[in-house]
């Protein structure tokens, strides 16, 4: 083969046809790393314009390009708003050399990169950063971005189903966006094909999706909004279960149980019977959280609702005497800067400490320093029980998850190993332990179609980061190297350690007003 | 409000008459061209976009010893290829039973992929598979590449090949709206604007739909948006069926919709959809056959005349295999409908 001369065709830096090349951009640092891929932080070299460039990686596809890109693509196309994370376009790189000789594959061994907006922080970094303190008005000018974001994606007929801390982004000018768009589908109006029940991460998941509902629409991501709310407050996850029986039993014990008198319909949801708590239990929210001014109150009440069609849309949310009253939003862009820190820098700061020490101490002229904050190695579900004992809050001793592959992180990632079987089983019993993670699932997640996983490797990192989606990123799937959390904003694992050590946290949220 | 007034398919691809002559001349020269330069048309596009050809058939320096170079072929030709195809995409998908959108989709993506190439570039049956694919993709109606592979008694592997080259073609510009869906919804508001038997409106959304068949394989989709390629599918419809005065009703539809188009401008344009089916030309058996043996000159002319083929030819080509698979393919193509 012989190589048309450049210029001939159209293969400079902006081709008739096609995508430009990753050279276009200046790699500048990886900000995340999953066992599927890397993000990286980038300058495009014209311009000087900072990016986020998230590699999709092409090989040992059977199905060629991952059909969650596909959607993830499809989807950010459309959605074009400001609180939404910019898809700004597709490069992409020649595979390897000498590939040729392999017969078995595609032949696209080269990467495929999507480039987004560059994000400081995700809303999960940002809170766990050590010292952080949200005030009121800066809760409430993050949850109308969140709800006005959702409001644009529910209009447009756009489920996210990942609705979670680590997916929210956000910028130094305190602008909100959501992003990870891998599990979104579209609902149309004609679509008459049942929806998988296997999405969103766990302590986020509504009830109905929990008792096996294959037909839901936006509300799914209102529950999920209703539990990021609580948590701003809170100072923490308020329902973190440990698989999926668990987390029902979390939310019958602070929603009440669900019964045909609040939840018309409920006993026909498919798996009813098997989750129904044996004893009626009452509705605690209000008691449980009972320091929340109330107005807070009144519209956490409405997002936590059980049925699905009684709880509150993004748009009435907006609407909210919460947003209205006294401390208004503030504006964004009076928010205050933090430094942006990813996962990936500050271990390598810190390795390059230690090598620094080493050397230090090879020349005696000093004994290392205990490091001040190493991320636990500890599991999250440890972290919350040990460490982050809330005064209102039941401690919960559990584990984490046990299969829950951690943090995803935003910019969307190529999801999960061959999960096969476990992620999203056709019709499996509910309670058999199918991993309720999302992070740690094989990729398809709609409609339970016949492609099969893309994910490649390691399967269920254990004990990764929580549901809670510890670890932000730029979304690259659970990998192992997630699992203690943040490499986005600042890495929350070790944040949240020392934060909890040293100070108690519920104070700094200041969630009594 | 994302929808098709938002769409990259109205912001990128509905073009003028003008642009799509231009596009098909532009590939066609380009593909003219290589052929004289390489001898063959047949390309390889990597994913960064290198375009690699065959080693020359022949020795450039010596032009003496050049062979003939293939006969190519001229728009016309490249044109009845794609129509050709183009219904092979309507056949497959029928025989797939794939819903009516995937191959709205596969065809839409079809057209907007040779905006960008020639058919003596990338072989039209190859890409036409690659573009259902992408479309059950896309749409949600998920076939895996082996099944669809074998359904189609194709490779699938190559179908997967060509994914990237596809999707890259189509700016990653995957949503695209087709004409179909909104039949329904314009019937339902003649029924209330009519008050026609359901049975009549049944049959003008047949005949609308068998109509908008017709308009997927001509430009139409390309110089119109989907709406107007409804409209006018439903005033032929109408012809038949006679529910409604079509001139107030499209004067309704203007006017709800705050439209700044006038009733000439749309009249216009529903004329000018009729007329490029009224000029479409669909391939004969016979018209294949030709154009085939051109194509198949064109990407392998060294088929051309076996004989006279140096012997030293196959040390001189690593890619004879491959080539010869390649062969194979195309060679079904001499019998079009075999699939």
């Amino acid at each position: 083969m012989t190589v048309a001369a450049p210029g001939q065709l159209n293969l400079d830096e902006s081709p008739s046809w096609g995508s430009r090349s990753v050279d276009c951009f200046e790699k500048l640092e990886q900000i995340g790393e999953g066992t599927y891929g890397q993000v990286y932080m980038a300058r495009e070299i014209r311009t000087g314009e900072i990016v986020a460039l998230k590699k999709i990686r092409m090989d040992n596809e059977r199905e060629g390009f991952p059909i969650t890109a596909i959607r993830e693509i499809k989807i950010l196309k459309k959605l074009q708003h400001e609180n939404v994370i910019q898809l700004k376009e597709i490069v992409t790189s020649p595979g390897p050399e000498n590939e040729q000789g392999k017969s078995d594959g595609n032949k696209y061994r080269g990467s495929i990169y999507m480039v987004f907006e560059y994000m400081d922080h995700d809303l999960t970094g940002l809170s766990d950063r050590p010292g952080m303190r949200f005030t009121v008005p800066q809760i409430k000018c993050y949850m109308r971005q969140l709800l006005t974001g959702l409001h644009y994606c529910h209009v447009n007929q756009v489920l996210h189903r990942d609705i979670k801390g680590s997916n929210l982004l956000i910028d130094n000018e305190g602008n909100l966006k959501l992003a990870d768009f891998g599990l979104a589908r579209s609902f149309s109006s004609d679509h008459n094909g049942n929806l998988t029940n296997r999405v969103i991460t766990l302590w986020y998941r509504p009830p109905e999706l929990l008792l096996g509902t294959t037909k839901y629409g936006p509300a799914v991501d209102m529950w999920s909004v209703g539990c990021i709310f609580a948590e701003l407050l809170h100072g923490k996850p308020i329902l973190p279960g440990k698989n999926e029986q668990e987390q029902l039993n979390k939310i019958f014990e602070l929603c009440g149980s669900p019964d045909e008198v609040n939840w018309p319909g409920v006993s026909k949801i498919p798996w009813y019977n098997n989750f129904k708590p044996s004893r009626p239990l009452k509705r605690r929210v209000r008691e449980v959280f009972k320091l929340f001014d109330r107005h807070a109150l009144e519209l956490l009440e409405r997002m936590l609702t059980l049925d699905p069609s009684q709880r509150i849309s993004a748009k009435d949310a907006l609407d909210a005497e919460y947003f209205w009253t006294d401390p208004l939003p503030c504006d964004p862009k009076s928010l205050p800067k933090y430094e942006s820190s990813h996962e990936f820098q500050t271990k390598k700061k810190r390795q390059q400490q230690r090598q620094h020490e080493e050397m230090a101490k090879r020349q005696k002229l000093q004994h290392p320093q205990p490091h001040a904050r190493l991320p636990p190695i500890q599991q999250p579900g440890q972290v919350h029980a040990q460490m982050r004992p809330g005064p209102n809050q039941p401690m919960h001793p559990s584990q984490p998850p046990p299969v829950v592959a951690g943090p995803g992180h935003h910019y969307g990632k190529p999801r999960g190993p061959p999960g096969g079987p476990n992620r999203y089983p056709q019709g499996g019993n509910p309670s058999g332990g199918y991993n309720p993670n999302r992070g740690g699932g094989g990729g398809y997640s709609g409609g339970g179609g016949s492609y099969p996983p893309q994910g490649r490797g390691q399967p269920y990192p254990g004990g990764g980061g929580g549901p809670r989606g510890g670890g932000s990123g730029y979304g690259v799937g659970g990998g192992a190297n997630y699992s203690q959390g943040g490499a986005y904003g600042g890495g929350s694992g070790a944040g949240r350690g020392s934060n909890m050590m040293g100070s108690n946290r519920n104070q700094q949220y200041g969630w009594q007003q | 409000m994302a929808d098709f007034q938002t769409s990259t398919h109205r912001k990128k691809w509905i073009f003028s008459p003008q642009d799509l002559v231009e596009k098909y001349a532009a590939s066609n020269r380009r593909a003219k061209e290589t052929l004289k330069q390489y001898g063959t048309t047949r390309m390889e596009v990597d994913v960064d976009g290198t375009i690699s050809f065959p080693k020359p058939q022949f020795d450039i320096n010596v032009n003496a010893e050049r062979p003939a170079t293939p006969k190519s072929l001229n728009c016309e030709e490249e044109k009845l290829m794609r129509v050709f195809y183009e219904q092979k995409i309507q056949e497959v998908c029928l025989a797939f039973c794939f819903p009516h959108k995937i191959q709205a989709t596969a065809i839409i993506y079809f057209k907007r992929f040779y905006l960008n190439w020639s058919v003596m570039e990338h072989h039209p049956k190859q890409i036409m598979l690659t573009c259902i694919y992408a479309s059950c993709k896309v749409e949600e109606n998920h076939v895996s590449a082996e099944e669809f592979g074998k359904g189609t008694q194709q490779d699938h592997q190559m179908i997967l090949n060509n994914e990237m080259l596809v999707l890259q073609s189509l700016g990653f510009d995957l949503i695209v709206y087709a004409p179909y869906r909104s039949i329904e919804g314009f019937v339902n508001e003649m029924e209330g604007f009519s008050g026609a038997r359901v049975e009549k409106l049944q049959n003008i959304k047949e005949i609308a739909k068998s109509e908008v068949d017709k308009y997927m394989l001509t430009d139409a989709p390309l110089l119109f948006p989907p709406g107007q390629l409804t409209l006018a599918s439903l005033r032929k419809a109408n012809e038949v069926e006679q529910v409604l005065d079509f001139e107030r009703y499209l004067e309704n539809i203007l006017f709800r919709q705050g439209s700044s188009h006038s009733i000439f401008e749309l009249t216009e344009s529903l004329n000018a959809i009729e007329s490029l089916v009224q000029k479409l030309i669909l391939p004969t058996g016979k018209d294949m056959q030709h154009i085939n043996r051109k194509l198949k000159n064109c990407w392998d002319p060294s088929s051309r005349d076996e004989k006279e083929r140096d012997p030293e030819k196959k040390k001189r080509d690593p890619e004879k295999k491959k080539r010869k698979s390649k062969r194979a393919l195309s060679e079904t193509q001499e019998a079009p409908t075999a699939m």
